[in-house]
């Protein structure tokens, strides 16, 4: 098996699937189907204020996993799915940015600072088309990059990194994880060790399931989906409603448009984007690649980039940068797109997942099982067939197929999704909780998983509150039981030495850099202040 | 947000005094194991090692918001009144989901009394309408209640869309599939 054979065989996984129907003869696939529905639904979500691509993939997880059962077939239809969320959200955030000025999601604030200008100028259908050719340029490019680097990288960590060295580089993860999201490393680390703490409950290797309290509910853990969509979604909910009664924000009417003129995007208007979608494609792409730093980030620095360079090539009559320009649309949408293929790096190379979507992606595939994204799974295994490798390769089949959706359907039915703005949020909200609520429910089918998912929620409101953000804690704790799993072998490995992180020449490295990123961080907000 | 708040002094002092409980007094008593341990001469990690890591991350992470952050500008507040809106959300929730818990069994316990049966909710709890009433119930009570919270009003409108909202819930996790039980038929 050569690596031609593995990527033919990815192809072959995603088209020649258990088949739904046929088409004039063609058999269609029920992976193909799923991608089809999955980024629909996820252009809907994203268009929608108060939903998020997270949000869908949580409801629709448990669903997924009682039609398709837990067998290796049912990896391409769900991941499939999910990607197909993951890409159709990231577009869909552009609609109500631009037609109402409210984000669909956190990424797309920047959208509205040249969007809604546009819309107001009667150009919003032009505006859409912008957001919608840079949003899929900008993803096209990060999932290519991702192609490529994300199998040599797991290449390179199989060969090199031994147990203390991989021990030391998922504690690397977690600092800089802890060191970048928030901009608060002191937060950053509160946020990751109550994960890890949390990941360790009722587990361990002893008789008595530790930090259970005697309890018996507590000697099974919290269950990976109660943590999880408990602090990430129920907590996000709180915080939103909470956050609607304060601002005493009404459902009022929405703002009505009107198109005006030429809305067409023309091969002129494209050349005078492309290089700033170029540009805030490998800025998205970049930040992307590490682990935990989000797509506002990206959005915003590809913004500032592409100011900077409409400051000196503006024509003399085109409009500034957040009066309406639509190079600000196209350098933040290349850039929060792009983020999202580079952010599969660090899933499919090392097993760490950089943002919610990313999380969903190994929850899904840990509740399937048979794939289990890591350095392992990129093993060119000649004489027999990795399985492993042949569903990354139908993943990346499946994204290419997301990306030509959206590249042919996706402006259409993008343009198509402005209703979606209407449905009030005080109403949307309690039905999403209601929907998450049960989505653990139908998984776990006991009452104590959705208490536990309450108190998660509640933690993760508290957290948002306090400016610290809940994504490290998601991050951590599903790391937790990896990263002790990989210490205790590594201990074992070199004869009980418990200074093994730090005789091994890299491991030292990891952790001289995982502590000298939190020291940094932290020096640098004490002289900013 | 505010210029004075000193919220990160706080966050970060509670975060030290959690992790000193936690690696003093919660671990300690709480693991059979130590750090490390020595099992028919052979050196092994204890159960106490891993949660005490994630107790010295909180640890270390609050030391760094007293030292470095404690005077970081646009500190967020909690402000009373909001984590009383939060708390009156929780309290309709947990209404709800003992309504959820208890409706069905409570329903039937009622219908044994009024015709005199001897009915079982367990055994109920896969049929029509027994195992939809706890959920339609728990359900209508927190969407309609969390709406009301939040707008300040009980209007009749808004129980309509509660309860279409809830029979969407349930046409998507139920109808539809034979394996999946709804709230709070699984454990019951």
């Amino acid at each position: 098996m050569g690596t031609l054979d593995y990527i033919w065989m990815g192809i072959l996984a995603v088209f020649q699937g258990p088949e739904l129907f046929s088409l004039f003869g063609l058999p269609i696939s029920i992976t193909l189907v799923m991608i089809l529905c999955g980024f629909l639904t996820g252009i809907a979500v994203g268009a929608t204020p108060g939903l998020a691509g997270p949000v869908a993939m949580a409801i629709a997880l448990p669903i997924l996993i009682s039609v398709f059962g837990f067998t290796p077939d049912a990896l391409l239809p769900v991941l499939g799915f999910l990607i197909g969320i993951m890409k159709g959200a990231t577009v869909g955030g552009a609609v109500p940015a631009i037609l109402f000025n409210t984000p669909g999601t956190p990424d797309a604030f920047m959208t509205t600072l040249d969007g809604y200008p546009m819309t107001q100028r009667g150009k919003a259908k032009k505006a859409l088309r912008v957001a919608h050719f840079s949003s899929a340029s900008g993803d096209t490019f990060s999932d290519i990059v991702l192609f490529v680097c994300a199998p040599f990288l797991a290449i390179l960590v199989e060969a090199y990194l031994d147990l203390p060295e991989k021990t030391a580089l998922l504690i690397l993860s977690l600092s800089f994880i802890s060191a970048v999201i928030g901009g608060s490393p002191g937060k950053g680390l509160i946020s990751t060790g109550l994960g890890l703490l949390a990941a360790y409950v009722g587990t361990g290797e002893d008789f008595y399931p530790r930090l259970s309290m005697g309890q018996s509910e507590l000697s099974r853990g919290f269950p990976i989906v109660t943590a999880v969509l408990g602090v990430l979604i129920i907590g996000a909910v709180l915080k939103e409603l909470e956050d609607l009664w304060r601002t005493k924000r009404s459902s009022g009417t929405l703002p009505q448009h009107t198109d005006d003129g030429d809305q067409r995007l023309h091969g002129a208007d494209i050349r005078r984007l492309l290089p700033y979608i170029g540009r805030s494609a490998v800025i998205g792409t970049a930040i992307g690649a590490l682990p935990g730093i989000g797509s506002t980030l990206a959005a915003t620095l590809g913004y500032t980039v592409g100011r900077a360079r409409y400051v000196r090539k503006k024509r003399p009559d085109a409009p500034a940068f957040g009066e309406g320009a639509s190079e600000g649309i196209a350098a933040t949408e290349a850039a929060n797109s792009s983020v999202s293929g580079a952010n599969l790096i660090p899933v499919l190379s090392l097993g760490i997942p950089g943002n919610a979507a990313a999380v969903f992606l190994i929850l899904a595939a840990e509740s399937i099982g048979g794939f289990n994204p890591g350095p392992s799974v990129f093993r060119f295994t000649a004489d027999t067939v990795n399985p492993e490798l042949v569903i990354a390769f139908g993943l990346f089949t499946a994204m290419m197929i997301a990306n030509i959706l959206n590249w042919t359907i996706g402006g259409l039915f993008m343009r198509s999704m402005g209703v979606m703005t209407r449905i009030p949020k005080q109403i949307l909200l309690p039905s999403v909780l209601l929907l998450t609520l049960t989505a653990i429910y139908v998984q776990e089918t006991r009452m104590e998983a959705i208490w536990f998912a309450l108190g998660f929620g509640v933690l993760g409101y508290l957290m948002r509150s306090v400016s610290i953000s809940p994504l490290p804690f998601v991050i951590a704790f599903i790391l937790g039981g990896n990263l002790e799993a990989t210490a205790r072998q590594a201990f074992s490995a070199t004869g009980g030495d418990p200074w093994f992180l730090f005789t091994n020449p890299i491991a030292a490295v990891f952790m001289a850099m995982a502590v000298a990123f939190i020291l940094m961080t932290a020096r640098r907000k004490n002289t900013t202040v | 947000m505010s210029q004075a708040s000193r919220s990160n002094l706080v966050i970060g002092l509670l975060a030290i005094a959690f992790s000193a409980l936690a690696l003093f007094a919660w671990i300690p008593l709480d693991t059979e194991t130590g750090l490390i341990e020595k099992v028919r001469r052979q050196i092994t990690v204890g159960d106490a090692l891993a949660p005490s890591v994630a107790a010295v991350f909180v640890g270390v992470g609050g030391l760094l918001l007293v030292v470095f952050e404690r005077r970081a500008p646009n500190q967020p507040v909690l402000s009373t009144e909001n984590l009383l809106f939060v708390l009156r959300l929780l309290v309709v929730i947990a209404i709800a989901l003992l309504t959820m818990r208890f409706a069905g069994p409570a329903i039937v316990w009622l219908a044994n009394v009024i015709q005199g049966t001897e009915l079982e909710y367990r055994l109920l709890r896969d049929t029509v309408p027994w195992k939809y009433l706890g959920f339609l119930m728990g359900g209508t009570i927190m969407v309609f209640g969390m709406i009301s919270v939040v707008e300040g009003q009980l209007r009749l409108r808004l129980l309509f869309i509660s309860i279409a909202a809830v029979l969407a819930v349930m046409f998507v996790y139920d109808v539809p599939f034979e394996d999946l039980l709804l709230p709070p038929n699984g454990d019951v």
